[in-house]
């Protein structure tokens, strides 16, 4: 057998083992690495590397130490799913850095941090002043995490008291002009909704490339032809402009009505419509 | 225009409002909304109705504008 012949063979042969191998070792992100997995990551592509093109080198004991440097991490994976004192030593454990708004200077020099090092990684987190931080923790795979001080989280609608209607996802119903029933179905919505949907907004499914539906039903959609400009759903905003308009409406009666019995019936459904409009208002925005 | 059709008018969009709500209330996923819209309606509801009787009182207040 010529040696190229070989060296396609092997390559070929290779490729095989080392996917699969990789695909057993698991679907982690590369950057969630532990320590094992990097290693044998490193020397299973050394191994190839070398057989590949090296016609002196036995493909079985590539293929050996390959199964190896698999079974080794693969059994380490396995054991650390079951006992926290292996999974410490094999991956790591979260070193606390910042703790009660102070830095822990000991746990720093542990994991060979500088302040500089500190600094920056606080900077990644948008973080310029060390003391707006009540916690902050470097974890096994070299990321830090940092908890800021109460006054120096971001506003949420529950520190203001908002309430908010829940939202689900939405769902992509139109892609590339092509109906896409699952999801419609997912929705209880059939394609007679969606006909008379699009109908509404004058445009035909075929000109429809991304075609999206919340989970109160509103379509938004972007056509292939930019020059066409689509409306955006008015269900809802004009829903609460009516109900505002029935109530000033309502209030304007009773204020010009003589009739005492006529301005009590309008003064109480003025009130009924506000009361409506208070509840609703969360959902229609 | 006179009060009858003003109120009558009013009535319309009233009527107008608890539709919508009924078509969202039917549309919507999630539970809590729709129990909302459900609610709501039914606060639409009683005032329609009372706006309704409003309505026939001013037409015999006013039988000239039939």
């Amino acid at each position: 057998m010529p040696g190229w012949v070989e060296v396609i063979l092997k390559s070929l042969t290779l490729i095989v083992v080392l996917f699969t191998l990789t695909k057993l070792l698991g679907t982690k992100q590369l950057s969630q690495m532990n320590v094992f997995e990097y290693i044998s990551g490193v020397v299973l592509g050394g191994v190839v590397a070398i057989h590949t093109f090296d016609p002196e080198a036995n493909i079985f004991y590539a293929i050996l130490a390959m199964f190896i440097w698999f079974v080794v991490p693969f059994g380490v994976e396995k054991i650390s799913l079951k006992s926290k004192a292996f999974r410490n030593f094999a991956e790591g454990k979260s070193t606390v850095f910042i703790q009660d708004g102070k830095i822990m200077e000991d746990n720093l020099k542990k994991e060979g941090y500088s302040t500089d090092d500190l600094l920056e990684k606080l900077r990644d987190k948008d973080v310029f002043l060390a003391s707006d931080v009540e916690f902050a923790v470097l974890e096994p795979n070299g990321t830090l995490n940092v908890l800021p001080k109460r006054e120096n989280r971001p506003l949420t609608a529950k520190d203001l008291g908002i309430k908010l209607a829940p939202q689900k996802e939405p769902q992509t119903v139109i892609m590339d002009g092509e109906v896409m029933y699952e999801s419609l179905a997912n929705l209880n919505l059939d394609l007679t909704w969606l006909e008379t949907e699009l109908e509404k907004l004058n445009v035909s499914i075929e000109n429809v490339f991304l075609g999206q539906a919340d989970t109160d039903g509103q379509l938004y959609v972007d056509l292939f032809d930019d020059s066409i400009a689509v409306p955006s759903p008015t269900e809802k905003p004009l829903l609460l402009a009516t109900m505002k308009k029935a109530q000033a409406d309502l209030e304007l009666f009773a204020l010009s009505t003589e009739n005492q019995q006529s301005k009590e019936l309008y003064q109480r459904n003025s009130k009924k419509m506000q009361d409506a409009i208070n509840k609703i208002e969360a959902y229609l925005s | 225009m006179t009060v009858g059709s003003q109120v009558k008018g009013c009535y319309a969009s009233i009527k107008n409002i608890e539709a919508s709500l009924q078509t969202l209330a039917n549309k919507a996923q999630e539970t809590e909304s729709q129990q909302a819209f459900k609610e709501v309606q039914q606060i639409v509801n009683e005032v329609k109705a009372d706006l309704g009787k409003q309505i026939i009182y001013l037409s015999r207040e006013e039988p000239q504008y039939k």
